[in-house]
């Protein structure tokens, strides 16, 4: 009875592992600009995933039906730093806690490494708002170089040399936990 | 005759005991506070506790969501907003870190006991020529489910709980 169950949790464990690894390996190679908006853009709703690009003096973040615009002159700072996330999130990672024999909390020890991006800016009548994105690790260094080139200020100068998020000055990094 | 001490004591005995609890309420009731039509929320400094630009970002706009949700001002301002320069009945607020713990997602999940992610914060409310009105320190926290940013939702709920019971037209005081 007990090896019954034991052989039904690592099937269950091992079903999961395997539906969640196939998509996370598709999703590094058409990753691209694939963002998720935590918070901070007007109209759209907090952990929005869609598209965030540099166009025409802007800065763009389209989700599915909608599509918001920051001019980059009027972005005050921008800060990366590193975090990490569960692989299992959302409903299904909320499941996962319910698992037998504490299945749920072996799945959180699954972690992916992330890039965070935060900007400062100001509306048309001066209010200061602010976004958080989050994105693949590597890719905010490359953003956050592309935004000051084209006008963005921040408060923590880029290192020329920097090509990846070791290279961050100090006071950028976020201590991991 | 033996009537008059009968009703004498029970007249004391009957306007102590209403007289009691009228006392408690009157120490127990906070200073009547400046009802207000706006509310302006200013960046959140944390100059003496380093704090990770999300974490503040994140406060800073739950705060101002949560405002609006829970309504009684007219208009919630951003800082630096031209428009809160004409509002009549202003009340600002500023809000300092006082300490910050970022726990870890992972050890919640994994241990349900550690990991805990806490925020402490002084808000000061102040009127528009800078005078403070009311000052409270709130704390925001995660000791179970959701990420880390989830203290910063936390701390804004309970900060615009304040704001909203001490300074909202429409609040029960």
């Amino acid at each position: 009875m007990v090896m019954r169950s034991m052989r039904r949790t690592t099937i269950f464990l091992v079903g999961i592992l395997g539906f969640t690894a196939l998509p996370s390996v598709g999703q590094q190679a058409a990753a691209g600009n694939k963002v998720v908006q935590i918070t901070g853009l007007v109209g759209v709703r907090t952990n929005a995933s869609g598209n965030l690009t540099l166009e025409n003096g802007s800065l763009q973040f389209a989700s599915s039906g909608t599509k918001v615009s920051v001019p980059i002159h009027s972005v005050e700072d921008v800060i990366t730093e590193n975090d990490s996330q569960r692989v299992f999130r959302g409903t299904f990672g909320t499941l996962t806690m319910f698992a037998p024999y504490g299945g749920g909390r072996f799945l959180s020890l699954f972690r992916s490494k992330i890039d965070t991006l935060t900007i400062q800016y100001r509306d048309t009548d001066g209010g200061l708002h602010g976004a958080i994105f989050t994105m693949p690790l590597g890719k905010a260094d490359r953003f956050k170089k592309d935004l000051v080139a084209q006008g963005a200020r921040t408060s923590i100068p880029m290192q020329d040399d920097s090509g990846s998020s070791n290279s961050k000055p100090d006071a950028a990094k976020e201590k991991k936990p | 005759m033996k009537h008059i001490p009968y009703s004498a004591t029970l007249a004391f005995l009957l306007l102590s005991a209403h007289a009691a609890p009228a006392r408690l309420h009157a120490q127990a009731a906070p200073p009547p506070a400046k009802k207000a039509s706006a509310i302006q929320v200013l960046m959140i400094q944390s100059d003496e506790i380093k704090m990770p630009a999300e974490f503040q970002i994140s406060i800073y706009e739950n705060l101002i969501q949560q405002l609006e949700k829970q309504g009684g001002f007219q208009h919630v301002y951003r800082e630096g907003d031209h428009n809160a320069d004409g509002a009549a009945d202003l009340v600002v607020l500023h809000s300092n870190v006082r300490g910050f713990k970022k726990g870890s997602e992972m050890a919640r999940n994994v241990t349900t006991v550690s990991g805990k992610t806490s925020i402490d914060i002084h808000c000061q409310f102040t009127d528009r020529d800078g005078k403070s009105v009311l000052e409270r320190d709130l704390n925001g926290k995660v000791q179970f489910f959701g990420g880390n940013l989830r203290a910063t939702f936390d701390f804004a709920k309970k900060a615009a709980k304040l704001a909203h019971d001490n300074f909202a037209a429409n609040s029960v005081s």
